[in-house]
């Protein structure tokens, strides 16, 4: 090699090689620490990923704003007719509110005959955002949902739920057929999957959606909501995205003091939101412990290191009295450190991974591979081969050559 | 070649000051062949070690080659040992399970660019010294007079202005300290000067001239009249057995 630092890596790499005894010895605590620090990593961020999933399924990353006090939400009525929502409420949360995906307006009315052929059917009707089958997990099986096109035209089309179609069309294609609704005609977009039994489905698949402009201003003809469904993006700061929400709104609404809200905000329930936090605080922990092996291991290398300072006086003293400069000996000390805390995280990871990966086979949730892992060991070794190496480095560069030439011991 | 001019080394230890070279001079011209004796404690470790460039005196000049050294830096030192000066240790102190040719080309590799050439250049000195056949033994599987015809190939790599021997035939048998000594004659005859540290009288009447130290100071600087020949036949190291039987492995 060409290159004098390349050259001292290759002096490292063979001094290692000497003695490779000692080399292990050195890279065990890295290896060790590593390993942990990756599966770790793994099964925490697998952990995490399987709460977000629970969190998905449940809508529990939903806050839902209703119109009304709180105590009115239990009303027998749906249709409480409270104007204190409106359209704007619902831009200006989409707009304003920090940590949120996506926002989506809802009014509903009960009671709309709807018709195809001589078939008939009482439903209620939703207008809603294009967002808000994303955030109620609600997918559509067949055709497609409101489409921001069907928002800005108030396109007279409809989504039905799994029932209704059926009802309406039996086996037959409801897509692109022109139904009524209420004496108006719209056109069938898409069908609904079958909620079921599953939970808060209710009369869901009885239901039918159509673009909120729609019902607004052709079938409602109203402009306030009855709900602003929000969608938020870390589910560890639900309660400060509520409290939030509701600043805003009270704004909005210029409700002052104690003056009560005339909406109101439901936030998902508190256990989900302790179970992430408790996993998080867990993982915190955890990674904490590995990041001590990981010291450990550094401490390993360097008490190795300062011995074999002590055990290669006569090979430092040689190397400078053939002319290796003080800043030769530190390069040439800390590439062998290099070496072995690269060498033992290479191996660490793939034990980690090993662990990870055997351990998700007796059902702990782990985490797809992913870079992150590695590039976190990668760089921890790295800093612990300097800051670790160094000191017996910079001992090795003051070894005097020739105290060091008259010592006795392996060169 | 080398100027040595009234060099003084102190060392102080706590409240005492030790005055181990109490003004030494003398020239050595380039090609002379010198031995340095003396008794320890006469100050010939320390001598040769500021002559090495390992080490720096308290005060005096030291010129090697044209250049003033006593004044030098620890990098530029590192760099003049690297350059213009060879050195040979009693013990050797080759690097172990690492083959001769590797240990040769040691000193090329603290050099900002490495020679091109650095292995043939190795394997060239190698054969100047009788291993031709041995480039790939590591010291362990060569006797004590093949590693240091090893160490004097790593001294002779760099072509360097002073070979600095330091009692290059103390930890060898007498037939491999002949062989050492004749490899000497061989390398004073194409012109190189050696300096030659040994407290033996009979390694030191091989040379041109013998420089004696006592206390601290030249107490003799004589040329020797009819220096002894190193006549044992130019080493031919593939008919010399080693410890394990090496030369079956050839």
């Amino acid at each position: 090699m060409a290159n004098r630092n390349g050259r001292l890596l290759r002096e490292a790499l063979g001094a290692l090689s000497r003695n490779k005894s000692r080399t292990f010895l050195m890279m065990l605590g890295i290896v060790l620490g590593i390993g942990s620090l990756t599966a770790v990593l793994c099964i925490g961020q697998g952990t995490r990923d399987r709460i977000m999933k629970v969190i998905a399924v449940h809508g529990l990353d939903m806050l839902m704003v209703r119109a009304g006090a709180e105590k009115q939400i239990f009303a027998p009525t749906a249709d409480r007719g409270i104007a204190s929502l409106s359209e704007a409420d619902a831009s200006a949360v989409e707009a304003e509110l920090g940590n949120v995906v996506a926002v989506s307006p809802v009014q509903n009315q009960r009671g709309f005959e709807t018709i195809f052929q001589d078939r008939s059917i009482k439903v209620r009707v939703f207008g809603v955002g294009p967002a808000w089958s994303d955030i109620r997990r609600r997918p559509v099986v067949r055709g497609e949902f409101v489409s921001h096109d069907d928002m800005a035209h108030a396109s007279k089309v409809a989504i039905l739920g799994f029932h209704s179609a059926k009802t309406l069309f039996g086996e037959a294609e409801a897509l692109g057929q022109t139904i009524r609704i209420g004496n108006e005609p719209f056109t069938v977009k898409g069908v609904f999957a079958e909620a079921g039994a599953s939970a808060g489905a209710e009369d869901f698949d009885d239901r039918v959606m159509i673009p909120f402009t729609t019902s607004a201003r052709r079938l409602f003809k109203r402009p306030y909501l009855e709900q602003i469904v929000i969608q938020v993006k870390d589910v560890s700061r639900m309660k400060q995205t509520a409290d939030a929400a509701r600043a805003l709104l009270r704004e909005r609404h210029q409700i002052r003091g104690d003056a009560a809200d005339d909406f109101f905000v439901r936030e998902p329930g508190d256990v989900k939101e302790a179970a992430l936090s408790t996993s998080t605080t867990l993982n915190t922990l955890l990674i904490a412990i590995s990041m001590i092996a990981m010291l450990v291991g550094g401490v390993v290398i360097m008490n190795i290191m300062l011995v074999s300072v002590g055990q290669r006086m006569r090979e430092i003293g040689l190397r400078r009295a053939l002319g290796a400069r003080r800043r030769d000996i530190v390069a040439q000390f800390l590439f062998e450190a290099l070496t072995v805390s690269g060498l033992g995280g290479l191996v660490g990871v793939a034990l980690g991974a090993a662990v990870a990966i055997g351990l998700s086979a007796k059902g702990v949730a782990v985490s797809r591979l992913t870079w992150l892992p590695f590039a976190i060991a990668v760089g921890a070794c790295a800093a612990v081969a300097i800051v670790f190496g160094l000191y017996p480095a910079r001992k090795a560069s003051r070894v005097d050559p020739v105290v060091a030439l008259r010592q006795g011991g392996a060169s | 070649m080398i100027d040595v001019d009234n060099i003084k080394k102190h060392y102080v230890k706590g409240s005492v000051t030790t005055e181990v070279l109490k003004g030494i001079s003398f020239h050595i011209a380039a090609g002379e062949y010198v031995a340095i004796m003396g008794a320890s404690g006469s100050g010939k470790s320390t001598l040769m070690n500021i002559l090495g460039a390992l080490d720096t005196p308290t005060s005096g000049g030291y010129r090697l080659d044209g250049q003033e050294v006593s004044k030098l830096d620890d990098d530029a030192l590192s760099a003049l040992r690297n350059r213009k000066i060879g050195f040979v240790f009693q013990q050797f102190h080759l690097l172990e399970r690492t083959s001769a040719l590797a240990n040769v080309v040691l000193p090329l590799i603290y050099r900002d660019e490495l020679a091109t050439d650095a292995e043939a250049r190795a394997a060239a000195v190698l054969d100047a010294v009788g291993l031709g056949q041995r480039q790939h033994h590591s010291p362990g599987e060569l006797s004590g007079g093949q590693q240091q015809r090893v160490a004097i190939a790593r001294a002779l790599i760099t072509d360097p202005a002073l070979l600095l021997a330091d009692e290059p035939t103390g930890n060898l048998d007498a037939k491999s300290g002949a062989e050492v000594l004749a490899l000497f004659a061989k390398l004073h005859n194409e012109g190189r000067t050696i300096v030659l540290v040994t407290h033996d009288k009979v390694v030191a009447e091989h040379a041109g001239r013998i420089i004696t130290l006592a206390d601290g100071g030249v107490a003799d600087d004589r040329a020797v009249s009819h220096p002894r020949d190193a006549t044992a036949p130019t080493p031919n190291t593939d008919a010399v057995a080693g410890p394990s039987g090496t030369a079956t492995s050839a």
